[in-house]
């Protein structure tokens, strides 16, 4: 931050207690303005936000040294503010409102620093080469929570999509489906297969039934990725089960040379799983009348 | 139960025919020929007919690991014995399965069968 001297701290600590009504009231003011009218903020927590900014403030320029943003006293300020950009944005608020906002506190001071008739110019200079610099660190505070909640929102969403595109289902004992929708690009596969091959570990499956219906076209790529998943699963120890590859996959696989020598295939899921319990020796038959 | 230390693996003897091979991190697959005599000899003289090889220690599967594997299982069938590796982990088969070619020369089972 911009170095101060010891006076110009002095000065504007003792203008802010001089003036701590009216700042704070301007401030409170807007504060009603930009988070009150779209009830992101309640009057009392709107109130609040001012004095306790006005509070931290002081202890900042009333601290060992003003400059220092390694001090426990910039740390609040800017915890602070950090704090504040996260719940605006929790309740659906704009970063752009909050840093608008955050630019109306510092020319509220700049302005209250300029109708003050006895501060000399070149302490005025100094103050407000202090306060520049100071919101500059503040609003960078503010779009790192920014950041931060948004890295949150993108990994959640990740997250989600991970599970949503990986509907592994233990549909009787040892035996797991995965119904496959769409392409199979390079980073699905890995997801796909990380989550099949740790489920087949742990439920120590014994044959996986993979359905292929909802696979629109398959390229060579694609091809390669879905014998890589059999070869793994068979080296997991368990039946892979390829079900419902329609008549244009087949075609589509035989142009691309693609050999399912080694892989059994059924043509329904129903069919897959007859025959993944016929190999585990399970019988299933209708109940007698 | 009986077991054998061979440097590098532990060689058990489970049930009459079968046979359980545990590699150590300090298995040195460099000099693969004497290490392979070694095995088939212990294998031969209980009269083995199956050996485990049990993979549930190794993450990750190189290919020259891979074809110590297959060379290991050749030979083996060479003096009639069936070689199944076993609780292979999800990561080494993933990568396994991302360079082989065609299919392994040992059988795969997520366990030894009783």
């Amino acid at each position: 931050m911009a170095k101060q001297t010891k006076n110009t701290s002095k000065i504007l600590t003792e203008l802010l207690k001089l003036q701590i009504g009216n700042i704070s009231e301007r401030i409170e003011r807007e504060g009603q303005t930009v988070f009150g009218g779209s009830n992101l903020l309640e009057s009392d927590e709107i109130a609040d936000l001012s004095v306790q900014f006005l509070q931290l403030l002081v202890a900042l320029l009333e601290s060992k040294d003003p400059d220092d943003d390694a001090s426990p006293q910039f740390h609040a300020l800017e915890m602070f503010f950090n704090n504040l950009a996260k719940q605006i944005l929790v309740r659906g608020g704009r970063i752009e409102d909050l840093v608008r906002y955050i630019q109306f506190v510092q020319h509220t001071l700049i302005d209250t620093l300029g109708e003050d008739q006895n501060t000399k110019v070149d302490d005025a200079r100094a103050i407000l080469l202090y306060l520049s610099s100071l919101f500059n660190e503040l609003v960078l505070a503010v779009f790192q929570a920014y950041l931060s909640e948004k890295e949150r929102t993108i990994w959640a969403q990740e997250a989600e999509l991970r599970e949503t595109s990986t509907p592994i289902t233990e549909i009787w004992d040892g035996v797991l489906t995965l119904p496959i929708i769409g392409t199979l690009d390079s980073s699905r596969t890995m997801i796909v297969m990380e989550a099949l091959l740790n489920r087949i570990a742990s439920e120590r499956a014994v044959a996986v039934v993979m359905d292929l219906t909802g696979v629109k076209n398959i390229d060579s790529q694609v091809s390669h990725h879905l014998i890589q998943m059999v070869r793994a699963i068979q080296l997991m120890g368990a039946d892979a089960i390829l079900t419902g590859i329609r008549p244009d996959i087949a075609r589509a696989l035989t142009s691309l040379n693609i050999d399912l020598g080694n892989v059994t295939t059924r043509a329904t899921l129903s069919d897959g799983l007859k025959e993944a319990f016929r190999r585990m020796g399970i019988q299933i038959s209708h109940k007698a009348a | 139960m009986s077991g054998m230390a061979i440097s590098g693996l532990h060689l058990t003897q489970i049930g009459r025919e079968n046979f359980l091979l545990e590699p150590s991190h300090s298995l040195d697959i460099s000099g693969s020929d004497e290490l392979l005599v070694e095995i088939l000899q212990r294998l031969q003289e209980a009269k083995a007919s199956t050996l485990y090889y049990d993979l549930a220690e190794l993450p990750l599967i190189e290919p020259r690991y891979y074809r110590w594997l297959n060379m290991l299982a050749r030979a083996c069938r060479a003096v009639n014995v069936a070689m199944v590796c076993i609780r292979m982990q999800p990561t080494a088969a993933f990568a396994l399965s991302s360079y082989m070619q065609g299919s392994p020369d040992f059988a795969v089972g997520q366990g030894v069968k009783q």
